[in-house]
């Protein structure tokens, strides 16, 4: 009986050195989204039971080691003691009451983490190898979509992400606001999130998509309803002012898809081949003949990339865009401006 | 084992490789119009070539030699067949890899096919479909050359099914060696973006060498259990040998061509898909991951019908008076493993398959552009998945449960709910699957019955644990180096079960998901479930394999060494997943100030591999010079101990019947097992 | 077990379970033509199932006690039919994976595809299950001739079968197919059902595909099993016919699933 009371105290005792422990090591970075609220209780109402459990089989066990050991000269064997059916019973059914009450709150809480007002505006997400593109709602004035590289909320607004991928799976991840949910190919998946932070974070894919994967990180503003609305118009003149001139817009799209993940302008090996002075220059192709790199050559590469492949990329498969006629030609001549 | 054969089977694999890698280059330069020392071709032809001297070398033309140039001719006349008619129909011959996809995929095909008749595997059946009659046993060559060619007896099947899951387990952790010190630091280190190794960049080598860790674990793992069940379940139960002795040579034998092509996976451009291989991504990936798929599906085939024979082995060959109650608790998880690995196995090998049809005929199955649904593949691909987390693990927890009673002095606790508790886990694990794909998109309102079902595992899961516990207390307990590991795996299993249940809660997973918190949680399973038990089965079965027993002194380094770095490294791992550190990914951002950490985990791998290589040096060392131990090694009452040791040819030389209970250690006078009185003049 | 007075016994059970099955086939093609009820196709396959699975497939004899020693030829064959089984129970994990497959791609629609023809590979397949059984029986009673008769009429009958599925349904040899569908009723120039053309070809091919080389593996097993009958090997130790007849009659089961499947529920696309 003796030996019952003391593991008892030291199971307790361990228990709550654990939790305290645990908790006090701030395990989980910084909570940015309102989302991250519920996350956080259950995490909290996890670790209470892990610290419990744990110190529930390990302390017994450490004592029993300890008291129980084999000592020196001994030969018997220990107690014939085979079972007990009702102590069976008993941890068969207290986990199980746990099992179902925890099973109860876990619903209540996916609920709340994913509780959304039908109301929330709508930016549209692409997830591309390796970047992210986000289409926010039309101005309502002039009619213009603004498309960025970058994630701008602001600070206490309810968003509603409408994600889709433009090739392989990704998924959406930004630690601080706990929540992510993949991006599938020939469907659209969706993610509430309503940030409570200001500060700059980042996306990231969470599923494996390939070479640059691990790269696939673009920001992530919070900010004041004032500065983003400084932003959006910034951007909104950018987007007028693209439609002015092929290089401009060219620019623009080249910022919107990512292309700068793989294709560098300042001479570097990426995935891809770099831009700098690549209009008009020789180009050795993978089968060893050359072809020049001009207006046709750039606008079929992008439109259909397999068709030449660049010498020493032949392991790289260069994702398959949709663009206008239109906006190749802005793309090429946006190239053509690099030297 | 002469040291001068093994030296000239080291000679072997030196020249014939180095024969291998001249041929390749010239091979590869007649294709590329120049040298290229990093390619693919010159490596892949010296892995086959050099591989199959090594064995010559050792063994001569016969058994696993005859076997791989089997598989090497086959595969080159499949690949040549195929580039032929696709050269009639006017349609690209050539690759960087020589041979195009469709030429590989079925020239691979042929080469397994043509290793099972090259090794011998075959021969019986072939013998039987002509209708001529085959002896029952073969007498196997004495010493150690019997383990390089087909034997039908299940204890030498086991060993050869043990070494070679070590020597994959040594593969396996080479690899995550390699990319281990990349992530040392932030920064592409040494797998940069102009690195051209085997066709691939830094980083998809990098996911190539994380998929394959991945991958050759598993099977690696699929082999130990497959080993210690082998050589085990038939000893237990008191039959002579497997039920269906030359299938098992045959899963046994399935393996080895499969670990071929999984290492041709490397090399042939490798695939960056992870183990999991999702399309779209698999689909897209380079020739490496129809290697992959192939490599899996055949392993596959291994797991199936060594877990069909299992079955029919202790349904079929049980000793006298040895009811369903009175069967060691080994024996109950090897059932349960079995069940789920004969039937769920079948899913991972169609879901491949399918991904396989769909590069080779374009059938859109998981393609968006065609119909199909992508999601579907993650559904067949999980349904063997998950179940077989616990293919790996219900044989670990037979073994702690087999081998507690024997060092505590004391009955197991609660006997029939620990052998039920297998089942249990076993059934539950069948409709758990979709926890794995809480983010996925699937349809939402599946998500809270799969966190319900989940949840349900730590049910019979917490009845092992309390029941162990409970046999502890009150024993005399010993801790020789198996009792060690068996302590070790409780304790290991422990951590990755109770940090099982947070990922089960669906809005704690939409954080945890795919983050090093999943990664240092199921590296605690399975470390727990089978990498600590199956050293446990080594340790203490050794002596009965082999007459001695391993070296105490360096298992307990061993043991010492790798239980602290073990437990560093998953809590490392799961701590900067918490805060943000993905999987799968060969750099992260400097800003999240994870490098301290990273290097932290990097030291404790290095320490956890030098503790297998003690492992390794003690396991060849022991055989000749460890210290003799052919009577009752451990004190055990299981049957197999009350023969001497190692293990006579045909196992009991007189059947025994069960006559008690199989843990009722403390019991005066009691008995599990009788033998019966050796009769004059019968075998 | 082997008595001389089950043979009209057990060989008109045969004729009456032939005569079941056919009736429901029969049933099956009248109403996918047409009301086309779901829930009645499913359960007429279920119930064709079951008939094959206990009165061709005996799958009750594994349970069968035997206290023979295990050294016995009896005994032996009870171990070799519970690895055949837990082997069809394996491989029914396959055929119910690609059954899901085709129920997430195509949920209430099925390939357009001709449905006469279809009901007529089926009866050939049914009809050559009724012939293995027989062959069955015959050797079970002494009769090797008789066994090697209807094994050679099972044979012939499922060739016609694979080499029907894949000349004529996959338009393999398009100069034999096109009249063979015509005559079926398909109208010319129908656009083809390929591999790649989307989720109905990919469903069909796969599934047919994978049925088709258990056909093929089921046809070099009676061959082996009608060589080794004929030169006298199983008149004594029959286990090996049992195997090779219970594999056929187990890809005839896989096909009764798969014909509702692929030919008859919902509506074509």
């Amino acid at each position: 009986m003796r030996h019952f009371i003391v593991v008892g105290i030291l199971t307790i005792l361990a228990s709550v050195l654990l939790y305290m422990g645990l908790s006090a090591a701030h395990l989980m970075p910084v909570a940015a989204s309102a989302q991250a609220v519920p996350i956080d209780w259950m995490w909290n109402l996890i670790l209470i039971v892990m610290s419990f459990f744990f110190s529930l089989i390990v302390v017994p066990m450490g004592y029993s080691l300890v008291v129980f050991r084999r000592r020196r000269g001994e030969t018997g064997d220990g107690a014939h003691f085979e079972g007990n059916t009702t102590l069976e019973l008993l941890w068969t059914a207290i986990p199980l009451l746990i099992v179902v009450s925890f099973s109860v709150i876990g619903a209540r809480n996916l609920a709340q983490t994913l509780a959304r007002n039908p109301q929330a505006p709508v930016i549209k997400v692409t997830g591309l190898q390796w970047s992210w593109r986000f289409e926010y709602p039309a101005d309502s004035a002039t009619g213009l979509v603004v498309v960025s590289d970058q994630l701008h909320i602001p600070v206490g607004e309810q968003v509603l992400l409408r994600m889709t991928s433009s090739d392989v799976i990704h998924s959406f991840w930004v630690p601080e606001f706990r929540v992510k949910q993949d991006l599938v190919p020939g469907r659209f998946t969706e993610l509430t999130i309503t940030p409570t932070e200001e500060g700059s974070y980042k996306v990231r894919c969470a599923e494996l998509c390939g070479t640059k994967h691990y790269s696939m990180e673009n920001p992530v503003i919070i900010q004041s309803q004032a500065d983003y609305d400084a932003w959006f118009a910034g951007e909104l003149e950018k987007a007028k002012l693209a439609s002015s001139s092929p290089e401009g817009f060219g620019q623009l799209l080249v910022q919107q898809n990512g292309c700068a993940a793989c294709h560098s302008i300042t001479g570097g090996t990426l995935v891809g081949p770099t831009w700098l002075g690549l209009s008009g220059s020789p180009v050795e192709l993978s089968d060893g003949t050359t072809v020049n790199a001009d207006d046709a050559y750039l606008t079929e590469s992008i439109s259909n990339p397999q068709a030449k492949i660049v010498k020493g990329f032949e392991s790289v498969q260069m994702v398959q865009y949709t663009f206008t006629p239109d906006e190749l030609s802005a793309i090429v001549a946006y190239i053509k401006t690099i030297k | 084992m002469k040291n001068n054969t093994l030296g000239r089977a080291f000679l072997f694999l030196v020249i014939a490789g180095a024969i291998g890698y001249g041929l390749g280059l010239g091979i590869d330069f007649a294709i590329r119009g120049g040298l290229k020392f990093t390619a693919s071709v010159p490596s892949a032809f010296a892995l086959l070539f050099g591989f199959t001297a090594f064995f010559f070398g050792l063994y001569g033309y016969r058994g696993i030699t005859r076997g791989l140039v089997f598989q090497v001719v086959g595969t080159i006349i499949g690949a040549a067949l195929v580039t032929g008619i696709r050269a009639l129909l006017k349609r690209e011959i050539i690759s960087p890899f020589l041979f195009t996809e469709p030429a590989w995929v079925f020239g691979a095909l042929v080469g397994v096919v043509s290793f099972f008749f090259g090794v011998g595997v075959m021969t019986d059946w072939v013998k039987w479909a002509r209708g001529i009659d085959t002896p029952d046993h073969h007498e196997d060559e004495p010493g150690w050359q019997k383990y390089f060619g087909v034997s039908l007896d299940h204890k030498v099947i086991g060993i050869q099914y043990t070494v070679t899951a070590l020597f994959l387990l040594a593969v396996g952790g080479t690899f995550a060696l390699i990319f281990r010190t990349e992530l040392a630091a932030s920064g592409l280190d040494f797998l940069t973006l102009d690195l051209d190794v085997f066709n691939q960049n830094g980083p998809q080598l990098y996911n190539t060498l994380m998929s394959l860790h991945g991958m050759i674990m598993i099977v690696s793992i699929l082999l130990g259990i497959s080993g210690i069940m082998n050589y085990v379940v038939p000893l237990l139960v008191g039959a002579h040998d497997m039920a269906f002795p030359r299938m098992n040579a045959f899963a046994f034998w399935v393996a080895v061509p499969a670990s071929v092509l999984l290492l041709l996976a490397l090399l042939l451009g490798g695939f960056d898909t992870g183990w999991t291989g999702y399309p779209p991504l698999s689909s897209r990936a380079p020739l490496g991951v129809q290697m992959f798929f192939l490599g899996v599906f055949t392993a596959g085939w291994s797991s199936i019908l060594g877990a069909l024979n299992v079955i029919a082995t202790v349904v079929r060959m049980r000793a006298k008076g040895m009811t369903a109650m009175r069967m060691p608790i080994l024996v109950w998880a090897s059932v349960a493993t079995s069940i789920i690995a004969l039937t769920a196995t079948q899913l991972i090998g169609l879901s491949f398959q399918l991904v396989m049809f769909q590069r080779l005929f374009g059938m859109g199955f998981f393609d968006p552009s065609k119909g199909g649904n992508p999601v579907l593949f993650q559904h067949l691909f999980w349904f063997y998945s998950h179940p077989a987390v616990y293919v790996f693990v219900l044989p670990g927890l037979g073994v702690i449960s087999e081998l507690l009673p024997v060092f505590v002095r004391k009955p197991l606790f609660g006997y029939r709910w620990v052998a039920m508790s297998s089942l249990g886990i076993a059934l539950v694990g069948f409709v758990v699957w979709a926890h794995h794909m809480f983010t996925s998109g699937m349809n939402e309102y599946l998500r809270v019955p799969f966190m319900y079902s989940t949840m349900l595992v730590a049910v019979p899961t917490g009845v092992k644990f309390f029941s162990w516990v409970a046999t502890m207390w009150g024993g005399k307990i010993e801790t020789p180096t198996p009792m060690l590991f068996v302590l070790g795996s409780i304790v290991v299993f422990l951590l990755g079960g109770v940090t099982g249940p947070p990922n089960a809660m669906v809005a704690l997973d939409l954080h945890l998901h795919d983050t090093y918190w999943v990664v240092g949680h199921f590296h605690d399973t399975i470390f727990g479930g089978f990498v600590f038990p199956f050293f446990a089965a080594i340790y203490y079965w050794f002596p009965k394999a082999t007459g001695r027993k391993m070296n105490e002194f360096w298992g307990k380094v061993h043991f010492w060494l790798m239980t602290p770095s073990f437990f560093a490294l998953t809590l490392g791992m799961m701590f900067i997943g918490l805060r943000g550190m993905r999987r799968r990914i060969v750099d992260y951002d400097p800003t999240l100030g994870f490098d301290g950490a990273h290097l932290f985990l990097t030291v404790c791998a290095f320490l956890i591999a030098i503790s297998i290589l003690i492992f390794f040096i003690n396991f060849f060392r022991s055989i000749k010079h460890g210290e003799p131990a052919t009577g009752n090694a451990w004190n055990s009452r299981s049957p197999e101990w009350q023969v001497p040791s190692p293990m006579p040819a045909h196992n009991y030389e007189v059947p025994f019947e069960v006559v008690g209970e199989p843990y009722d250690y403390g019991l005066p006078g009691s008995k599990f097992v009788e033998f019966a009185a050796k009769k004059a003049g019968t075998h | 077990m082997s008595n001389k007075q089950q043979h009209p016994n057990l060989l008109s059970q045969g004729v009456f379970i032939f005569v079941y099955l056919a009736v429901l086939t029969a049933l099956e093609f009248f109403v996918a033509v047409t009301f086309n009820s779901v829930a009645i196709l499913v359960a007429v396959a279920v119930v064709k199932g079951a008939l094959v699975l206990w009165y061709y497939m005996h799958v009750n004899k594994l349970s069968e006690g035997d206290e023979s020693s295990h050294e016995s030829y009896a005994y032996k064959s009870g171990t070799n039919r519970l690895g055949l089984w837990l082997f069809l129970v394996s491989d029914s994990f396959v055929f119910g994976g690609l059954m899901v497959m085709r129920l997430s791609l195509l949920g209430m629609t099925r390939p357009d595809l001709s449905q006469t023809l279809g009901f007529f590979v089926t009866a050939v397949l049914l009809i050559s299950s009724f012939f293995m059984n027989r062959g069955e029986v015959e050797l079970h009673n002494g009769n090797r001739q008789g066994f090697l008769r209807n094994t050679m009429i099972t044979f012939v009958l499922g060739l016609f079968f694979l080499l029907g599925v894949i000349i004529v349904e996959w338009h393999a040899v398009p100069a034999i197919a096109e009249p063979i569908l015509h005559l079926f009723g398909e109208p010319e120039g129908k656009p083809l059902l390929t591999a790649s053309s989307g989720p109905a070809g990919a469903a069909f091919f796969m599934m047919t595909g994978m049925h088709a080389f258990h056909v093929l593996t089921g046809l070099i097993l009676l061959v082996i099993v009608w060589i080794n009958g004929k030169k006298g090997l199983y008149d004594e130790k029959q286990y090996p016919v049992e195997a090779a007849a219970v594999y056929w009659h187990f890809i005839d089961l896989v096909w009764i699933f798969f014909y509702p499947a692929l030919y008859l529920i919902g509506t074509a696309v």
